[in-house]
C-alpha cells in the first residue's frame, strides 16, 4: 500500500483497457436495439397520447451526429457527471462540520476544493447548457406553449424560460458560495488556529444543509428531469444525490490514497482507518443508491400510473433496457458483492478498477437519464459523449489541482486534526520485547 | 465439587490504566499465550492487534443468513403466488422479482441479523452461566475502573510460578490465582 507497486500499476492499465472496451461494447449496442425502433415509436406515442397529451417531444427523427442536439445532450451528460461530484464533495464538506467530525479532519481541504469548483467554474460551464436550451436544443418545454400542453401548464411555475435561466446560475453560484466560505474560513484557521472558524462552519452547514438540499433537487429537476417535464418522482432529487455522493467517495479514496504516498502532502495525516472508513462510506452509498433507484422504479411500477411508468417504458426500449441491467448489476450488485468483505476495502488491485467502473457507471446512469430522450431508439454513443466527459473531467481536474495547491492540503491548525491523526497502529508482534 | 477445590483456573493481573493493559497485551501476544482474555470496562482502539486476534468469522455468518433469506423470500412468494394459489392481483404478473424483491430483502436482513446474533453466540461458546472469574469480588470493578487479564491454566505454555512472575515482574500487575469452583 505504501507505494504503487509494479501489480498495482498492471492493475491500473487493465482499468484502462476495461474502461476502453466498455465503450467499444456500448459503440456496437445501437445495432442491436436498431430493429427496435418501430416499437419504441409505438411505446412512445402511448406514452404521449396518456402523460403529455400532444407535447412535441423531440427526438423522433434520427439525429445527426453533429447537430447541435446531440451536443447539447452530451454535454450535459458529462456536465451532470462533473456536477455529482462537486456537490457531493460540498455534501461531505457539510457532514464533517454537521456531525462534528473528527476522522476526515485531514482529507476535507480535498473535498472543500472540490466542492469550491462550483463557483466560478461550474457556473460557466452551465452557460452553454442555458444557451442550448433557449435555442431548442435541449429541453422541450422551451417551446412549448403550456396552454396546449396540460403536463407543462401545471408545471409551469418553475418550468418556464425565465425561472431556468435564473434559478440554475444562481443555484450553482448560492451552493458555490457556500463552499468557499466554508474553505475561506478553514483556510483563515490554518493561521490562527483559533476554534471559533470550526463554530462558524459548523453554523453555516446547518443552514446550508437545506440549502444544499433545496439546490441540488431543483438543479437536477431542472437541468435533467425536466429532459421529459411529464415524469414526476419525488425521489428523483435523492437519487441523483446518492449517485453523487457514492461517485465522490470513491474519488475520494482514490485521490487522498494517492495523495498519501510518501513523499506526497497527506502522508502524516492519513491512514489506513481514515481509508478504510471512506471505503466503507462507499459501500455504504451502493447500497443507499440501490435502495433509492429501485424504491423510485418500484413504486412506479407497481403504482402504474402511465404520468410516471412513461418514463421507464421508453428506458425499456432497444438497448436501453441492458443499459437498465448494467445499472442494476454494474451500479449496485458488482461493487456491493466485491465490497463485502472488509479486507478488499484496503486493496488496491480490487479498489482502483472499482473506482474506474464506479466512474464509468455514474457516468452510464446520467447517460440513461438524458439520452433516451434524444435516442428513444436505444443507446447511440458518439465521439462527443467521451470528448465532453474526459474533456470536462480533466479541465476541472486541472482546476482542482491548481486550487489545491495553492493552499496547505490539509487543515493545519484544526482543533479535530488531533483525533484523525491519532492512529491506533499497533507494534507487530517482537516489537514489545524492545521495551 | 471438592475436588475442584484445589485446580487452578488462571491468574488474573489487575490494571490501572488501558495504556498498560495494552502494553501487557501486546507482551502475552508474543510470549505466545493462546488461552487468555481481556477484560475492560470499555472497548480500547487497536486491542484487537495488540491481542493478535484474528479477523472474526463472524461475517460468514451473516452472510449466508443473508443470501439464504433474500432467496427464501423469493422462493417463498414464488411458491405462494405463482404455484400453490396462482392470483392475479393488481393486473401484476403471477411472480416477478420485482414485488418479491421487499419482502426478499427484509428476509436478507433479517436473517442476516440472525446470522451474525447466533454466529456470535455459538463462536463465543454462549450462552454460558458460570466462569471463575465471577467469584472474585475484584473482578466486578472491571466494570468500573480496573482493567484485567486473564491467562487460563488450560493454555500450553501456563505455568504457575513462571506465569505469575511473567505477569508481576514484565507486565508489573497485581496478580492473583483463580481456582474452578
Amino acid at each position: 500500500m505504501n507505494a504503487f507497486s509494479r501489480q498495482t500499476k498492471s492493475w491500473m492499465a487493465l482499468g484502462g483497457v476495461v474502461a476502453v472496451a466498455a465503450f467499444a461494447l456500448f459503440g456496437t449496442l445501437p445495432t442491436l436495439g436498431a430493429d427496435a425502433g418501430s416499437a419504441a415509436h409505438s411505446v412512445q406515442e402511448a406514452a404521449h397520447a396518456s402523460a403529455s397529451h400532444g407535447a412535441a417531444d423531440h427526438g423522433h427523427a434520427a439525429v445527426s451526429v453533429f447537430s447541435l442536439k446531440q451536443i447539447a445532450h452530451s454535454y450535459l451528460t458529462a456536465y451532470m457527471f462533473c456536477l455529482s461530484l462537486c456537490v457531493g464533495s460540498l455534501f461531505l464538506t457539510l457532514a464533517h462540520h454537521l456531525f462534528d467530525a473528527g476522522w476526515s479532519a485531514s482529507i476535507r481541504r480535498v473535498t472543500e476544493t472540490v466542492a469550491s469548483l462550483l463557483f466560478p467554474w461550474m457556473l460557466i460551464l452551465a452557460l452553454p447548457i442555458i444557451g442550448f436550451a433557449w435555442t431548442g436544443n435541449l429541453h422541450a418545454w422551451f417551446k412549448i406553449n403550456p396552454a396546449d400542453d396540460h403536463a407543462l401548464d401545471v408545471k409551469k411555475v418553475l418550468f418556464n424560460p425565465m425561472a431556468f435561466t435564473f434559478l440554475v446560475p444562481v443555484l450553482i453560484t448560492l451552493l458555490g458560495l457556500l463552499a468557499r466560505q466554508i474553505r475561506a474560513w478553514s483556510i483563515a484557521q490554518d493561521k490562527d488556529g483559533a476554534a471559533h472558524w470550526t463554530s462558524k462552519s459548523r453554523k453555516l452547514s446547518a443552514a446550508g444543509i437545506f440549502l444544499f438540499a433545496f439546490g441540488v433537487t431543483l438543479l437536477c429537476f431542472l437541468l435533467m428531469k425536466s429532459l421529459q417535464h411529464q415524469f414526476f418522482s419525488t425521489m428523483y432529487g435523492v437519487y441523483y444525490f446518492a449517485g453523487s455522493v457514492w461517485t465522490t467517495l470513491i474519488t475520494l479514496y482514490l485521490l487522498t490514497m494517492w495523495l498519501s504516498q510518501p513523499g506526497r502532502p497527506l502522508e502524516k495525516v492519513y491512514f489506513k482507518r481514515q481509508q478504510q472508513d471512506l471505503a466503507v462510506l462507499f459501500f455504504a452509498f451502493t447500497v443507499f443508491y440501490a435502495y433509492i433507484h429501485f424504491s423510485q422504479y418500484f413504486l412506479i411500477w407497481n403504482a402504474a400510473l402511465p404520468e410516471e411508468t412513461f418514463w421507464y417504458v421508453r428506458r425499456e426500449v432497444g438497448s436501453w433496457k441492458w443499459v437498465g441491467m448494467l445499472i442494476l448489476f454494474g451500479h449496485f450488485f458488482v461493487p456491493f458483492l466485491l465490497l463485502l468483505n472488509q479486507d478488499i476495502k484496503r486493496n488496491m488491485a480490487v479498489m482502483i478498477p472499482v473506482g474506474a467502473w464506479a466512474w464509468l457507471m455514474q457516468y452510464v446512469d446520467m447517460t440513461y437519464n438524458v439520452m433516451p430522450v434524444l435516442h428513444p431508439e436505444g443507446l447511440h454513443l458518439t465521439l462527443w459523449d467521451p470528448i465532453f466527459w474526459i474533456g470536462m473531467s480533466v479541465l476541472l481536474g486541472r482546476l482542482f489541482w491548481s486550487e489545491y495547491r495553492k493552499n496547505p492540503p490539509y487543515p493545519l491548525k484544526d482543533p479535530r486534526l488531533q483525533e484523525a491523526i491519532v492512529h491506533h497502529e499497533v507494534p507487530a508482534p517482537g516489537a514489545s520485547a524492545a521495551h | 465439587m471438592n475436588s475442584n477445590r484445589s485446580k487452578p483456573h488462571g491468574l488474573l493481573a489487575e490494571f490501572h490504566t488501558a495504556a498498560d493493559i495494552f502494553e501487557a497485551a501486546m507482551r502475552c501476544r508474543d510470549a505466545g499465550f493462546t488461552q487468555w482474555d481481556v477484560y475492560t470496562p470499555f472497548p480500547i482502539h487497536g486491542m484487537d492487534e495488540a491481542m493478535g486476534l484474528r479477523k472474526s468469522p463472524v461475517g460468514w455468518f451473516t452472510f449466508c443468513g443473508g443470501f439464504t433469506g433474500f432467496f427464501t423470500g423469493m422462493t417463498m412468494i414464488w411458491y405462494m403466488n405463482k404455484f400453490d394459489y396462482p392470483l392475479v392481483v393488481g393486473g401484476k404478473p403471477l411472480f416477478t422479482p420485482l414485488y418479491a424483491f421487499p419482502v426478499s430483502y427484509e428476509m436478507t436482513i433479517l436473517l442476516s441479523a440472525f446470522g451474525t446474533l447466533f454466529g456470535m453466540f455459538f463462536l463465543n461458546q454462549l450462552p454460558k452461566f458460570y466462569n471463575p472469574l465471577f467469584k472474585n469480588e475484584r473482578f466486578k470493578k472491571s466494570t468500573d475502573d480496573r482493567f484485567f487479564l486473564c491467562i487460563e491454566a488450560t493454555d500450553p505454555k501456563f505455568g504457575m510460578d513462571a506465569t505469575r512472575t511473567f505477569l508481576t515482574e514484565k507486565c508489573h500487575a497485581a496478580v492473583v490465582e483463580l481456582v474452578e469452583d
